[in-house]
Order: structure tokens, then C-alpha cells, then sequence
């Protein structure tokens, strides 16, 4: 009897610690601060978030979504309480669209100012007020010089027919449509209809060459050497080349498309302070190189140049180069056009 | 001879299936040795990829989220759905084949439409998104299977046990005491493991109503695999595998039939 009582009360004071605990920590009233990050995995150094906490005694609760669409829908059902985001380029847009950003106090976040001024207001928030840019890059093309003795120089190489079976595109409507508009000359946002028609036909006569549409693995394949040559995001070039240094990367000289992840607050966030202080920290030079460093991709900050490591800086993966910046392209909302990208992108990949 | 013949066919065949289930568990797991980072290319053998996972803060974290989820959510669901089983079994009210639906229905509802149907009352009420809001949720579907569990034992169960202790005059709560929860127990203890395992796999509905500080370890896999696929992620699909392996086979072991075959 006795210790079927206690085990009881040993069950309940167990349940409810278990199921207060969630609570406690997000009320952050007396206890330290919290701080409830929305982000891709394994996006930031965890060494640099740490720092942060030590420095601000806080804890920074590190939760994670895999797409744009799964934060799109976390922050509209309301209820979760993240105090940063970090949407890319077209959901900055389609949140502002929605009124689901707060605008920032820049007086809170001067390290801003170091960011390279042409990614400074771009074109899916113009005013700048509502996101920073925090990991960067553009498409381009990937090669593995092995088989391909002559650099790519534009797009239409894609199509050269000894490729066959070894061509790689994303996985992704925008970026594939979007890469064929750019070759005709056009912009990755056309709305013209015969414009957007002649570059899916020209995809259809590359469509038979390619060997697969594909994000998530990508650059498993070209380390393998699966696959010769594609489209990929510089990120991801500079981890394939560092386990294959045979790979090359070039930004065609038609122009490319540019793309961001940012820093962003949701309207209502708990604790905008303390969010807009950690946004100001990681542009600090010496965190933004620590953090760069880390996690591979194109350090946005212009102040950070110094404190960067030879061997960063000479990633020949990350050297984008002004030029090509202001060459390049924001994918933005095209609206109801949408569907027949859509459309289009269903018949190529069913081979229609 | 034809006999034989089609033994053997039907062996193969059986084999194939196994194959076709297993197989890609085993090439899983057989990549978390790897020592290169790509998992297209066999380079050899280490425990590196473990040892970063245990060093790795993110993925300590979502393991403490996903234990105390499931423990708390397998705490009170037991409790609801043992004593929901008793008073179904035992007494004899009006649409008990109503109720009794009911309670099945979260076995049988797609997850996806519990999962969003969740978020919606949760954020109609004004639960916050987190720890909380994921307990509830895992416990609604985790009753459901202690209660079949509970309730499959209980049927199995003679009621003269329980009369022959009131006989010798023993109070309706020590009847239940000595007499229904040790016979229960089985039961009840097979329902536990079986909702600890549910809720540490679940990945549907925890996707919808999970919230600041509450990423469980299948939420963190699901979101590192579309970052690039490491060989830590195999490591640590690995020891999910094997935990749940071990629950379901404890669970299994406990099952009534089992128990009651050996008792005849």
C-alpha cells in the first residue's frame, strides 16, 4: 500500500516536472534570459552561440526547421514564441507580404553597417529595416575538371551533348526555370509567358542529358564523381571541394541567380532586445569570422576580411566577386505566375 | 520432389521480402562506421562519427527533449489509459461500443490530420508551442494503445479471481491492489513501452505542435538530413533503431498471449 502510494506521488511530481519544465524556461521572468532561435541546422558555430550566453547570461534555445514553408507555417499558426527567424530571400518577402515581420531598431544593431552595401536593402526587402542577410550566395555552375578540361563560361555548356547522363540540376522550379530565362537573356522572375514557354522547351531538349533534379545530396554526387557537371549554390561548392579538388565552380557570364538566408523577428516576439542584441553580435568582425569559418559559406562582413584565415580567403569556392554580385538576380514573389512554373516543372520532370 | 521444390522457391521468396526490409537499415547502420563524410564511398572503419555525436550540444539536446517527452507523456497516458481499460472492461453502461470507438480512433486517424488538427485547438486555446504542448499531444495517441494493450490482457483474465478475493472479505480497493493489478501487469507495463517507443519515434504530429526548446531527436535527423547527409546522422538513426528494437521486443515478450500461454 505504502509503496504503491509513493511510487504515485514519485509518477505525478514527475509528470508535472517533466511537463512544467517547458514552461519555466520560456516564461524567462527572474530566471536568465532565453532566447528562442528558429533556424536551418547546424547553421551557426555552436562555440559562437555559447559566447553569446556567457556574455549575456542567457540561453539560447536552438530549434530547427528543414524548409522556408515548415517556418512559414510554425509562425502562422502563432503560438510557437521564437524571438529569430532566419527566412530566406522570397519568404522575407511573402512574410513582409503578411505583415509577419517586426521592423528592426538598427540603432540596436550596428554591426549591420558591415555588411557589403550591395546586400544591404535587397530587392525582397527594400527598405532593409526587416531582415539582415546572413549566409549568401549565388548559382552557378560546378564542374569536375577531370572530364572537363575547358571551363565553363555560360549556361548553354550545360547543353553540350558529351554531358550526357552526368549533369546534375536543383531540384527546385525557380532555380531550373529560372537558370533558363537567364541564359535566353532574361530575368529569373519573367512574367512573359513566351519567354518563360521557350526557356521550359530548351529544358526539355536538356532534360534526357540530365541525371538527376536533386538539392539533398548533391554534392555526394559530385564527390563521387557520379555526376561531372551542374548547378549548385556556392556553399555547397566549397564543401565538395574540400573532398574533391578537382571540382570548379564558375558564375556564367550571363548572370545568375543570388539568394540569402536572413536574420528576421516575428511581430510579437518575446524577447526583441535581447534578439535584436544577439543579431548585432554576430556581425561583430571576429564572431562573423569565427562563425564563417564554421559553417562554410560567403562571410557577408566587410570588417570581418582581416580576422579571416588564409585558407578562407582564398577558398576559390567562396570568391564570388563584386561584379558578379551586382550581376546577379533575387528571386522574387512572381504571384499567380507561380503555376506555370509549376506546371511547367511537372511536365519536365515527368518528361512530357 | 515438387514439394521440395516449392519450399525452396517459397524460402527464397521469403528471404527477398526480409531483404527488401532489412537491407536498408543494415546499409544504414553499416555508414555510421564510415570514415569518410559522404556516404556514397566506403573508406574505413571508425567510431569517430559516435563520438562527435555525443559531444554534439544540438543533438544532446534533442535526446533530453525526446526522454523527458516520452517519459512524461508515457507517465500519465499508462495511468489514463490503464484505469480507462479497468473501467471499460469491468462495468456495462450505455454506448460503451461508442466509447470504446472513440477511444481507437486516434490508432486509426491519419496523423497528419491529429497532428495539424492539434495545432489548431492549441493555438485556438492559447497553449504556447513547446514542451507542454507536445506532451499533450503524445499523450492523446499514446492512450489509445495502452488502453487496446490493457484492455487485451484484462480480457484474458478469469473475473472468478476477483470475486474469490471478495469472498474472503477483502475491500473492492485491496481486490484491485493484490488481485486485478498484479494480473494487470503485464498488460500495463507492454502499454508503457509500447507509448515510450510512439512517442520517441513520432515525427508527424510532433512536427506540428512542437515549439521553442522542444526539437526531439526525429525533428533534428529530419532537418540536418536536408543540410547534407554526415555520418552522424547515421550513427544516431542507428541507436534510435536499436533502442526502439530492444522496447518493441520487451513490449513483445510481455504481451498476454505470451504470458497466458506460459501460465496454461
Amino acid at each position: 500500500m505504502k509503496k504503491l502510494l509513493s511510487l504515485l506521488i514519485a509518477l505525478v511530481a514527475f509528470a508535472i516536472v517533466g511537463c512544467g519544465g517547458g514552461d519555466k524556461k520560456s516564461d524567462g521572468k527572474g530566471e536568465p534570459q532565453v532566447l528562442n532561435l528558429f533556424s536551418w541546422a547546424d547553421n551557426i558555430d555552436p562555440a559562437v552561440i555559447e559566447r553569446f550566453e556567457k556574455e549575456n547570461n542567457c540561453k539560447v534555445n536552438y530549434d530547427v526547421f528543414a524548409n522556408n514553408e515548415e517556418l512559414l507555417a510554425k509562425i502562422q499558426a502563432g503560438g510557437a514564441q521564437y524571438d529569430v527567424i532566419q527566412p530566406s530571400d522570397y519568404m522575407v518577402a511573402t512574410m513582409l507580404k503578411l505583415g509577419m515581420l517586426e521592423e528592426l531598431n538598427l540603432a540596436n544593431i550596428p554591426n549591420a553597417k558591415n555588411i557589403v552595401s550591395n546586400l544591404q536593402a535587397p530587392a525582397y526587402d527594400p527598405t532593409g529595416k526587416h531582415s539582415v542577410v546572413y549566409t549568401w550566395g549565388m548559382t552557378g555552375i560546378v564542374y569536375n575538371k577531370k572530364y572537363i578540361k575547358e571551363a565553363p563560361t555560360s549556361w548553354n555548356d550545360l547543353w553540350k551533348d558529351e554531358y550526357k547522363g552526368r549533369i546534375i540540376l536543383l531540384n527546385d522550379n525557380r532555380e531550373v526555370i529560372g537558370m533558363a530565362l537567364k541564359k535566353n537573356g532574361h530575368s529569373n522572375n519573367s512574367l512573359n509567358p513566351q519567354e518563360v514557354e521557350a526557356a521550359v522547351k530548351d529544358l526539355k531538349q536538356l532534360a534526357p542529358n540530365v541525371l538527376a533534379f536533386d538539392t539533398d545530396t548533391i554534392k555526394q554526387k559530385f564527390i563521387a564523381e557520379e555526376a561531372w557537371i551542374g548547378t549548385m549554390w556556392t556553399g555547397d561548392a566549397s564543401y565538395t571541394y574540400k573532398d574533391n579538388k578537382d571540382i570548379g565552380f564558375v558564375i556564367p557570364k550571363e548572370g545568375a541567380t543570388i539568394w540569402a538566408d536572413t536574420f528576421a523577428i516575428p511581430k510579437g516576439a518575446p524577447h526583441k532586445e535581447l534578439a535584436e542584441k544577439f543579431i548585432n553580435f554576430m556581425y561583430d568582425p571576429k564572431v562573423s569570422a569565427q562563425n564563417y569559418e564554421y559553417i562554410g559559406y560567403n562571410d557577408p562582413n566587410e570588417k570581418a576580411a582581416e580576422f579571416h584565415s588564409e585558407e578562407f580567403k582564398n577558398d576559390p569556392m567562396l570568391k564570388i566577386g563584386r561584379e558578379n554580385i551586382d550581376k546577379g538576380e533575387w528571386l522574387t514573389d512572381i504571384g499567380e505566375a507561380l503555376t506555370m512554373y509549376d506546371r511547367y516543372w511537372t511536365e519536365l520532370k515527368t518528361g512530357k | 520432389m515438387p514439394k521440395t521444390w516449392r519450399s525452396h522457391v517459397l524460402c527464397a521468396y521469403a528471404m527477398a521480402i526480409l531483404a527488401f526490409l532489412y537491407l536498408p537499415l543494415l546499409i544504414l547502420a553499416l555508414y555510421s562506421f564510415n570514415e569518410s563524410r559522404i556516404n556514397a564511398v566506403w573508406s574505413g572503419f571508425t567510431f569517430d562519427w559516435y563520438l562527435a555525436l555525443f559531444k554534439n550540444r544540438r543533438v544532446l539536446e534533442a535526446l533530453t527533449n525526446s526522454l523527458i517527452v516520452a517519459f512524461a507523456s508515457t507517465i500519465v497516458s499508462t495511468v489514463l489509459g490503464t484505469t480507462a481499460a479497468i473501467a471499460l472492461n469491468k462495468y456495462q453502461y450505455k454506448y460503451k461500443s461508442v466509447i470504446n470507438g472513440l477511444l481507437y480512433l486516434p490508432i486509426l486517424i491519419p496523423e497528419i490530420v491529429m497532428g495539424l488538427s492539434l495545432l489548431v485547438l492549441f493555438s485556438q486555446a492559447h497553449i504556447p508551442l513547446g514542451k507542454t504542448s507536445l506532451i499533450l499531444a503524445h499523450i492523446t495517441f499514446c492512450v489509445s494503445f495502452v488502453v487496446i494493450t490493457v484492455n487485451a490482457r484484462l480480457e484474458g483474465m478469469r473475473p472468478e479471481l476477483e470475486q474469490a478475493a471478495m469472498d474472503l472479505y477483502a475491500t473492492p480497493f485491496q481486490t484491485f491492489r493484490y488481485v486485478t493489478l498484479p494480473l494487470a501487469m503485464p498488460g500495463i507495463v507492454a502499454g508503457a513501452l509500447m507509448a515510450f517507443t510512439l512517442s520517441i519515434d513520432d515525427f508527424i504530429i510532433s512536427f506540428f505542435v512542437a515549439g521553442p526548446n522542444s526539437t526531439t531527436l526525429p525533428l533534428y535527423i529530419y532537418a540536418m538530413v536536408k543540410r547534407g547527409i554526415s555520418p552522424e546522422i547515421n550513427a544516431l538513426s542507428t541507436l534510435l533503431m536499436l533502442a526502439t528494437i530492444i522496447l518493441v521486443i520487451i513490449a513483445q515478450l510481455l504481451q498476454p498471449q505470451h504470458i497466458s500461454k506460459k501460465e496454461e
